[in-house]
């Protein structure tokens, strides 16, 4: 059997590996981390474990962080409590999809240089207010247990985005810099 | 940890034994209808059906007390977070003695309740999803439904790897240990939790490393170079799974009749 392993398609084999690999990452340290509940909030927990979907989005592409995000969220939920919420997990899923428009805008070899992991760390702050933003409001346009704005946006939208902001701006460079470094040292492809 | 992750719970009731794809188009149509009614008339109809899909499912109170003890933790903040937003700032009341009066009227009782019946509903159905279907049938589900069965694989994939990355944080944080480092310990399980923390940089570029290595292995076999996959779980639609699906669908259709009534 000849097989074409140049032909282009949408997903790739990595990919699917990545997202499997990213989704169930994510979703074992989601285990540790729910446990952490913000005070005053329903179901915030503070979880470094964010930065995961978006080093996935930052290197290997927006489909890939989108669906190690929202996979792995919908996973995590599942082991935890045994139920999810759909508007939490397409949140969690923008936290790796707006990282990984960054292929659309620094080229492959610059996206782990220094201008590269600054970028990674502003990626990943749009990307807390923006999944968490969703998540949250579409809790309260949708009516999913919150009456009001304010408790949207006190009470969900506040402590998701600026812990998920802060945990992403310190750990995803981090991450981008541990993985560019262990790839060069294995000649491997980043 | 568990060996078993995902809380499926065996049994033998009609819901265990549906097709995990009729359940599933029972959930979307739920969440679909749940997100487009705005009254209690319309949405007790299927707070009621999601309540005896979930009764019919006989799941024991002992496995699932845990769960329903934060289910009715979550309703109880956030019902009184509603009543006390809504009383605070939309009631118009100029003192607490008016507040008080105003916070049992029927206007805030009905806004602060209806988005908790909303998500009331929604926790009951997909409690009973989890909990009746094995996590083994998830991807051929998906698959057998229509999904590409790429995706449908990355969430076999993810299930197989789950307890590795779980056995990894052990085995990083015992190297650490073995070099020095001292996690905070104790009693304190929020301590012990922490501990975790310093373990995200190195399990997480290790198996980012093992990606490759992973898609050469499935490449060499062959995966992905034909459109179309076969899967050993053959799901097949019986009578009650055909009428599950009749059901969802005419839940669908009727709730979205009504919007447009109301809406036209």
């Amino acid at each position: 059997m000849v097989m074409n392993l140049n032909r282009k398609s949408l997903i790739s084999v990595t990919d699917v590996v990545a997202m499997g690999v990213g989704t169930a990452l994510y979703a074992a340290f989601n285990v540790f981390f729910n446990i952490f509940q913000l005070p005053g909030t329903q179901l915030v927990a503070l979880r470094p474990s964010v930065c995961i979907p978006m080093f996935f989005g930052y290197a290997f592409g927006p489909i890939v962080g989108f669906v190690s995000g929202f996979l792995g969220n919908t996973i995590s939920d599942a082991i935890s409590w045994g139920g999810f919420w759909w508007n939490w997990d397409v949140g969690n899923g923008l936290l790796g999809l707006i990282p990984g428009l960054a292929a659309y805008f620094i080229p492959r070899e610059k996206l782990f240089d220094k201008k590269g992991l600054v970028a990674a760390a502003i990626l990943s702050v749009i990307a807390a207010v923006v999944g968490m933003g969703f998540a949250a409001y579409t809790d309260y346009i949708l009516g999913y247990g919150v009456s009001t704005i304010e408790e949207a946006t006190y009470a969900l939208f506040l402590p998701a985005a600026l812990t998920d902001a802060v945990n992403g701006l310190i750990l995803t460079p981090i991450l981008a810099a541990a993985y560019s470094a262990a790839v060069k040292g294995r000649a491997r492809r980043v | 940890m568990p060996k078993r992750l995902i809380k499926y719970i065996e049994g033998d009731s009609e819901v265990h034994r549906l097709d995990p794809r009729a359940k599933l188009l029972f959930i979307l149509s739920l969440l679909f209808s749940l997100s487009i009614s705005s009254n209690f008339l319309e949405l007790l109809p299927l707070f009621i059906i999601s309540l005896l899909f979930y009764l019919n499912s006989h799941l024991p109170w002992s496995k699932t007390k845990p769960t329903w003890k934060l289910i009715l933790t979550i309703i109880l903040v956030l019902s009184t977070l509603n009543l006390l937003t809504l009383t605070i700032l939309y009631s118009g009341a100029r003192s607490v003695e008016e507040a008080a009066a105003k916070m049992f009227s029927v206007d805030i009782i009905s806004k602060s309740f209806l988005p908790i019946v909303k998500l009331l509903t929604l926790a009951v159905a997909t409690v009973t999803f989890i909990f009746t279907t094995p996590p083994n049938l998830y991807a051929p589900a998906l698959g057998q439904m229509g999904v590409p069965y790429k995706l449908a694989y990355i969430v076999q994939l993810a299930l197989r790897y789950i307890p590795e990355y779980i056995d990894d944080m052990g085995r990083t944080l015992e190297a650490q240990m073995a070099r020095g480092y001292r996690p905070k310990g104790g009693r304190n399980p929020f301590t012990r939790i922490l501990a975790v923390v310093p373990l995200v940089v190195p399990v997480t570029i290790s198996a980012t490393l093992s990606i490759y290595d992973i898609a050469d292995a499935m490449e060499l076999r062959g995966f992905g170079e034909k459109k179309c996959h076969t899967w050993y779980r053959k799901l097949s639609m019986k009578t009650p799974d055909k009428t599950l699906t009749a059901a969802s669908i005419a839940i669908a259709a009727t709730y979205t009749l009504l919007f447009i009534l109301k809406t036209g």
